[in-house]
């Protein structure tokens, strides 16, 4: 059955991230002038308006903590309504605290879920083109 | 903004019917409130100069409502906005008056927020997608309602700070009693306990249905003017003493500092520009589109310290007949919800007395803080006395 769930569009400022992420691969946009990273990416800098911008690549092998999170227990979307309770997390990465990015935490039991928690990133190939970052426990 | 402490004044506020379907427009729920204000101020109509709205596209213009009151108003401005919008209105209505460019401004809220478009539901979601900044890191992972981006703070600052489910039970429930007391309450009639509030069933942990806003049909309105001009009015005034129109926090759209929201920032300069403390404060109307964000803001305006705020509730300060009596006319938990206009009508109602003599008014309150607070990027407040 076809990915009922919204697919995430591109766009001028997100490309390199989507572009990456359907290869398995995390990106972050990072600031030339005051080398801060933010995300989600956007067209300057948001710590000192720099419309110098660049992309690292930090790889496939992604941690992270569980810094906050919530768990849906309503689909205020299409596709989620088969997949209740739904957690959604915001990871701080390793090594990149300033960088939260939210994804959900997969294959757990919702009632476990607890800020501090370490996982690992992985793709979910959502068709046969895009992959979609998630989450597991480590 | 200046020195402009006690120079304006709030001379009339009004409201229409609030039900969960109006079965009418925007249009006409505005001429009714905007109607009940100006005779709540003993104003005409042709009186007023200036009209602003606010709205996320779910309204009629300014225009439109002045044409049907039959004025031809100098000055009409329609701002897009939620939480927050109220308080920059009024200072912004405080700078075109002090500009000389307007004498008396009506602001005004008016939306079907039940049976017409609903906040973070009923949206297509590729459009909502792109429409939220960031919006691809977010709705294709099921998170496109303000309950669960509210939560994610919620949890968190739960987390940092010992504040628990029962914390903020005592806000709702607080709350609802304070509804009960108010006939015209969209849950009047529906009192809450803790027990009912802790075995209510989750919508978005840490969030059931009694932590979020009650979305219904209504419009309100507010008519702001100068000192000296409020003499000629019916009505008694409500003076302004301080106002913060809506500072922006610098990186809040990326949603990753949590131990700084927007109205940390506006605390020290409203305090400042009233000349007043926290412990000057007798009542309160606190924005509360969920039951989290009161206590964030409790702390950000200095009622409780951090890591406190929980035990400041849970020995009922919130309640008529505590030491900060806050959302006195339900809130929007369980009055009703325009986006924060309503909490400034019961504010302006407390600080006049119009309750005396009933269990609902606040014994002697001579000054309210009234905050309007759409999330932790931006924020706004005032302080009022009578």
């Amino acid at each position: 059955m076809a990915y009922q769930k919204p697919i995430p569009l591109k766009n001028q400022d997100n490309k390199p991230y989507w572009d990456s992420a359907d290869k398995h691969e995390l990106s972050i946009q990072k600031c030339d002038s005051c080398h801060k990273y933010q995300h989600p990416p956007g067209p300057a800098c948001s710590k000192c308006g720099s419309p110098k911008l660049s992309w690292d690549s930090f790889g496939n092998e992604v941690y992270g903590t569980i810094y906050s999170y919530i768990i849906s227990y309503r689909p205020f979307l299409p596709g989620f309504q088969d997949d209740l309770p739904t957690v959604i997390a915001q990871v701080e990465l390793e090594g990149l605290p300033e960088i939260k990015i939210t994804g959900n935490v997969l294959n757990c039991n919702p009632d476990e879920v607890k800020i501090g928690m370490d996982v690992q990133m992985f793709w979910q190939d959502i068709n046969e083109e895009r992959a979609l970052p998630q989450w597991k426990l480590r | 903004m200046g020195d402009i402490s006690n120079r304006y004044a709030i001379v009339g506020i009004g409201e229409s019917e609030r039900s969960r379907k109006s079965g009418t427009t925007p249009l006409h729920m505005a001429l009714v409130a905007a109607r009940n204000a100006l005779q709540d101020a003993g104003l005409e109509a042709k009186e007023i100069d200036g009209v602003m709205s606010y709205s996320t596209g779910d309204s009629c213009s300014s225009h439109q409502l002045a044409t049907y009151l039959g004025i031809r108003p100098s000055y009409v401005n329609d701002v897009m906005g939620g939480g927050s919008s109220t308080e920059m209105l009024i200072a912004d209505a405080v700078g075109l008056i002090e500009a000389g460019l307007v004498k008396t401004v009506l602001i005004w809220r008016s939306m079907n927020g039940s049976s017409g478009k609903k906040v973070g539901r009923g949206y297509d979601p590729d459009m909502i997608q792109e429409a939220i900044d960031g919006g691809s890191f977010i709705i294709p992972y099921g998170s496109a309602s303000p309950s669960q981006w509210f939560g994610m703070f919620a949890t968190r600052h739960m987390y940092e700070t010992g504040i628990t489910r029962e914390h903020l039970g005592h806000v709702c429930v607080d709350f609802y009693e304070h509804a009960q007391r108010n006939p015209k309450a969209f849950l009047n009639g529906h009192p809450l306990t803790m027990e009912e509030y802790m075995e209510t069933p989750y919508i978005s942990y840490p969030f059931t249905k009694h932590d979020c806003c009650v979305e219904l049909d209504e419009a309100n309105a507010i008519i702001v003017t100068s000192a000296e001009r409020a003499k000629d009015c019916k009505s008694k005034p409500v003076y302004i003493m301080g106002i913060s129109a809506r500072e922006c926090h610098p990186h809040a759209h990326y949603w990753s500092d949590l131990t700084q929201v927007a109205s940390d920032y506006v605390a020290p300069q409203l305090y400042k520009s009233a000349g007043v403390q926290p412990s000057d404060i007798q009542v309160a109307s606190i924005y509360d589109c969920f039951s989290w964000v009161v206590l964030r803001q409790l702390e950000a305006f200095g009622f409780a310290p951090r890591g406190e705020v929980g035990d400041f509730v849970a020995a009922g300060n919130l309640r008529i007949g505590g030491s900060l009596p806050t959302n006195t006319a339900g809130g929007m938990l369980s009055e009703g919800y325009t986006h924060g206009m309503n909490n400034v009508l019961e504010i302006v109602r407390q600080i006049r007395h119009e309750y005396k003599g009933t269990d609902r008014q606040v014994e002697n309150c001579e000054i309210g803080i009234c905050t309007g607070w759409a999330g932790p990027d931006i924020a706004g407040a005032m302080i009022l006395r009578n």
